[in-house]
């Protein structure tokens, strides 16, 4: 090599350089250009049904075509916190995905973000009107009436899966209707190789829903205005309950103490236990496919605090969180109506029964989902979907919600060894109630 | 800084010499050449590189960590409040002291177990057999798998009724709880060491190769024996490599995120709240951005001064004739 | 000891001399280092091949080997364009970074100036820095570079390209100053006083001497960009998606319900792993030299 190709060499490499942080456009998602508009949509990759989504996107994607004349871009995120990052960096350069996809307990987050349009009355008209859904669905929409932003798209509900032949030998007729009720007949089906119950305790998500729901069917909302009420009796027996199934009913496997809500699935799924509390029609498709195929149902989560036989006067009757999707769309959106006009074709009653038919998530258009009632098996999901209940609606919640996972989380140890003291408990509600209210002050 | 100024070098016929013994520096001979044609240009690429992409960035976030950036000012985050050391004061109060002692105490464990293990990898497959391509890949394996899978699959293998606690059982030890509680943290660094090893290991087999053939030759005809002639003269040589590979393992445990995250999950049990899980965390889940901003320059500061003080002690930066001591 | 003149001869056949350890520790050492990676590595494999309900069961023998997995894969994620992808930006990565490396190691430990050691120690305290702290002013930078420069960074795997390179390059020249001090000056002052100038010097003298340096900064490079999720996440569109983050979907556990697909990870796992496994496969054999082996003159 010559010195002059050497140099030439050694120029090149440096300008290649310079050229990759200077090059502009050329692989970047292909430009829009012209005169086709292009609308950015990033909804949620469905690992159960991966060639079913493709279709779905496909199809959808033929029919926005054909009505608007312009095309869409998908983007798809792997997780919640994968989601909850796209939004960040989004609202902070202000350039992103025009319509979201986001879990109905993290629209109070993108509420406080305040980076996502408040909906109109005029703007609810373009979608089809706020009666097209089901009116429980609009719960977790916004703070109020007046300041909405999520549009109801699909309902997650949470129910009871339980087994059919074992809960017919030990005898019970129906499925528990308070959770008194679900620990007494747990033990009824605990016995050698037997479990009553199959729990989640190690999940990221699960346990605070089980605390939630117990407190709010008791009166106590977590947070009401702007105080946390985690120190307070209700929560307190929510977490007895929920930690005496493994420590002193013992109707729980003790490995449970690492399961995850996969897991705890994956443990009901293989035949030896009655109830799996805390799961959703998507796990259909898993119970099927393997021993308990045919030999399980959903119920109705216990809808009775734990310590009573009747919900007190100011109890809920909170069958499940609300749970499911929204769609919001962002503020700094150029293409705002297109949005809207995509919005109403997902939400209108085909697509929706459309989406039940591959996905297994219910509609949250009225009609759709009132047609669904007839079908036996989805009867308890439908009426868990009517019962749901909002969670609060605060840009603390996230903060909430970890606080109230972390007190399980760090219990876990206690719940292994087979005890945990009523002195612990208090200290760790203690600790959660700290930072719940610290992020509650600061909530604007 | 008289290190800047003067290049002794090994006098002919010594530089493969590991002990300083027979080395005579020759003074400080002006290299009349080199003096006036250096070529500082070819800096310029790397450097501008590193000031664009971390020099900006970094000097952005020490501006985050003085407002008050969370979900509420983001969308306008260059009109969010200016609060100074706002942030730097609420992150002492979060448990980040604890964190990162937590965070380095582990880190160095696992440097300490993994460099023998690096070493040991690195000199058993340097001599050519059959096969040795094979077991340098097999070697390689761990660190080429990504982080959340490793952690995963141990994750799965260290459950209360998984596969480790059933060989265990069968050899009539009780494992317990792998993944809360006490015993957590040394999962942690068991798993860490696991899948990082590795990287001991191909910086002390690139080390490895700069020693000269006739070293070898020559210890034989002393009639070293393996012992001391590994210890007196081969590992001499991976002085450098070892040791820098150790600063940066150590660096890269502080701050591995992805191991931590899956393998507990988030909220993570106390023992195990690594300083990258907590500025994750109230980051990105906690969405309070200049807090955490406030809480990794902490711990960078935190962990710069050691740093430094490492490095000008090994003079691995200055320390640039010949072979190391 | 007696040592002969560091003249670079031609090295002779690696006999006895050359041995480091007594055959038999060698092979307990290696039968032991093997046994400890191979044993989760068979898991992975076994896993690979069982369903998804098995492995989430906590089978570690599969009930039933089935190799749907490996089908299902390419499916349930964008694995070939990931792998192509990653493939691309990293392999560049890594010439880019082993190429930038060794000329600013070879500044900085051949000639002496203001501030060498200050850069010298900078580039190791770059190396602590988290990237957590980094992600959102960097998105924030190349973000604000599209919006008001109008080039678009986002989303390309140029901008992907130069994020990687730019965090690996302190490292790949700490790498080549650790190697290239120990070469010894004798080759270069000889080229030098011959007016041999900078570049052919770099070229010709020391890129084939420090190779085996060269192809460890480069394989670190390599998976430095291969592995990481963070930055690819954010900085990357559907198209320009890396392996990494199309991994992701497998891992990630959906609430309520929905069971992650294990063995479909596994197998993924294995499929992503394979290329950077094919490389080094090749590239080890420059693993070997030592100084003697590209003596000039």
């Amino acid at each position: 090599m010559s010195l002059r190709m050497m140099r030439a060499v050694v120029a090149l490499a440096g300008a290649t350089v310079l050229t990759a942080a200077l090059a502009a456009c050329g692989d970047s998602d292909s430009g829009s250009g012209g005169g086709s508009k292009t609308l950015h949509v990033l909804i949620g990759a469905n690992t159960q049904y991966p060639a079913e989504q493709q279709a779905w996107m496909k199809s959808t994607g033929e029919t926005f075509k054909t009505q608007t004349g312009a095309t869409i871009s998908w983007e798809t995120f792997a997780s919640a916190s994968d989601e909850l990052t796209k939004i960040q960096t989004s609202v902070v350069s202000g350039t992103g995905p025009d319509v979201y996809s986001i879990g109905t307990t993290f629209t109070p987050t993108a509420y406080s973000t305040k980076a996502f349009v408040t909906l109109s009355d005029a703007d609810w008209q373009k979608i089809g009107g706020r009666d097209k859904f089901v009116p429980a669905s609009l719960g977790i929409s916004g703070p109020d009436q007046q300041h909405q932003i999520g549009i109801p798209w699909v309902s997650r509900p949470f129910v009871m899966a339980y087994n059919t032949e074992l809960l017919k030998a030990a005898g019970i007729t129906k499925p528990a209707a308070t959770w008194d009720e679900l620990t007494q007949q747990a033990k009824q089906l605990t016995k050698p190789g037997q479990y009553g119950l199959a729990i989640g305790y190690k999940d990221n998500f699960d346990p605070w829903k089980f605390i939630w729901g117990m407190s709010t069917q008791a009166g106590d909302p977590i947070v009401d205005g702007k105080t946390a009420r985690i120190a307070d009796p209700a929560v307190k027996k929510a977490y007895q309950t929920y930690f005496g199934w493994v420590t002193t009913d013992k109707v729980v496997d003790p490995a449970a103490v690492g399961w995850t809500n996969p897991q705890a699935l994956a443990a009901f799924a293989k035949g030896n236990t009655g109830y799996f509390p805390m799961t959703s029609a998507t796990a259909a498709n898993t119970l099927d496919a393997g021993a308990l195929k045919g030999k399980w149902a959903f119920a109705l989560l216990p809808t009775v605090p734990p310590g009573a036989t009747s919900r007190p006067a100011n109890g809920v009757e909170a069958a499940s969180i609300l749970s499911g999707d929204n769609l919001v769309v962002a503020d700094y959106s150029k293409n705002k109506d297109l949005a809207f006009q995509y919005v109403k074709l997902i939400t209108d009653g085909p697509a929706q029964l459309q989406m039940y038919k591959t996905f297994g998530v219910l509609p949250q258009n009225a009609e759709a989902a009132k047609s669904l009632t007839s079908d036996p098996k989805l009867a308890p999901i439908v009426e868990a979907q009517g019962k749901s209940v909002a969670t609060p609606f605060t840009g603390a919640w996230a903060d909430i919600q970890i606080a109230l996972t972390n007190a399980v989380v760090q219990s876990i140890p206690d719940l292994a060894k087979g005890s945990i003291s009523d002195a612990q408990i208090d200290s760790r509600l203690d600790a959660a109630q700290k930072t719940a209210q610290s992020s509650l002050d600061r909530a604007k | 800084m008289i290190d800047d100024r003067t290049t002794t070098r090994a006098a002919p016929g010594t530089s493969g010499d590991g002990t300083a013994a027979g080395r005579e520096p020759v003074g400080r001979r002006r290299r009349g050449v080199t003096q006036q044609q250096r070529p500082l240009w070819l800096l310029a690429p790397g450097g501008i590189l590193m000031t664009l992409v971390i020099g900006l960035p970094l000097l952005l976030a020490g501006y985050l960590s003085l407002i008050d950036l969370d979900q509420y000012t983001l969308r306008r985050w260059l009109q969010a409040p200016f609060i100074g050391v706002g942030n730097f004061t609420e992150a002492f109060q979060t448990g980040l002291l604890h964190s990162i002692w937590i965070s380095v105490s582990f880190a160095v464990i696992s440097t300490a177990v993994t460099a023998p293990l690096g070493v040991a990898a690195a000199i058993v497959t340097q001599n050519a057999y059959r096969g040795r391509g094979v077991v340098r890949a097999i070697f390689l394996i761990p660190y080429v798998l990504p982080s959340f899978v490793v952690a995963s699959v141990w994750r799965t293998m260290l459950q209360p009724d998984g596969i480790v606690n059933t060989l265990l059982a069968k050899v009539g030890v009780t494992g317990g709880l792998w993944l809360s509680g006490p015993k957590s943290y040394w999962t942690l660094i068991l798993v860490e060491i696991w899948a990082a090893w590795p990287f001991i290991y191909l910086m002390a087999l690139a080390g490895l190769q700069s020693v000269d053939g006739e070293v070898h030759e020559a210890s034989a005809l002393d009639g070293a024996n393996w012992w001391p002639k590994l210890r007196h003269v081969i590992l001499p040589y991976l002085r450098g490599p070892v040791l820098l590979a150790c600063l940066l393992a150590t660096l890269s445990h502080i701050n591995n995120f992805t191991l931590p995250f899956v393998l507990f999950g988030a909220p993570a049990p106390d023992d195990v709240n690594v300083m990258p899980m907590i500025v994750y965390v109230t980051s990105f889940q906690g969405l309070r951005f200049g807090l955490s901003a406030a809480m990794a320059i902490v711990s960078l500061l935190l962990i710069a001064v050691p740093l430094f003080a490492y490095l000008r002690a090994l003079r691995l930066d200055v320390h640039e004739d010949g072979r190391a001591r | 000891m007696t040592l002969s003149p560091t003249v670079p001869r031609r090295r002779a056949a690696a006999g006895e001399a050359h041995r480091l350890l007594p055959r038999p520790l060698l092979v307990i050492i290696t039968l032991f280092l093997c046994a400890m990676v191979l044993v989760p590595v068979l898991y992975i494999v076994l896993a690979s091949l069982n369903t998804d309900l098995g492995v989430a069961e906590g089978q570690f023998w599969p009930g039933s080997f089935s190799g749907t997995s490996y089908t299902k894969i390419w499916t349930t994620a964008n694995l070939s364009t990931g792998i192509l992808n990653s493939l691309v930006v990293c392999g560049l990565v890594a010439v880019a970074s082993a190429l930038l490396g060794t000329i600013t190691a070879y500044v900085l430990v051949r000639f002496s100036f203001l501030g060498r050691v200050t850069i010298l120690r900078a580039l190791v305290g770059l190396q602590s820095i988290p990237g957590t702290l980094l992600l959102l002013p960097v998105f924030v930078l190349f973000s604000s570079a599209g919006n008001y420069l109008g080039l678009t960074v986002i989303g390309t795997r140029w901008g992907l390209f130069v994020a990687y390179l730019t965090f690996a390059l302190p490292f790949s020249t700490w790498v080549m100053v650790t190697y290239l001090r120990g070469l010894p000056r004798e080759l270069e002052e000889a080229a030098r006083t011959e007016g041999a100038s900078t570049l052919v010097i770099l070229f010709r003298i020391i890129a084939p001497l420090s190779l085996p340096a060269i192809v460890v900064s480069g394989i670190f490079a390599f998976l430095l960009g291969w592995n990481d999720v963070l930055f690819a996440s954010v900085l990357t569109s559907p198209e320009t998606q890396t392996a990494a983050v199309a991994l992701q979907v497998f891992g990630s556990t959906q609430e309520g319900g929905a069971l992650p697909v294990y063995s479909q990870m596994m197998a993924a796992a294995l499929i992503c792993a394979a290329p950077v496994v094919l490389l080094y496969l090749i590239f080890q054999r420059y693993l070997v030299g030592g100084l003697t082996a590209g003596g000039v003159k």
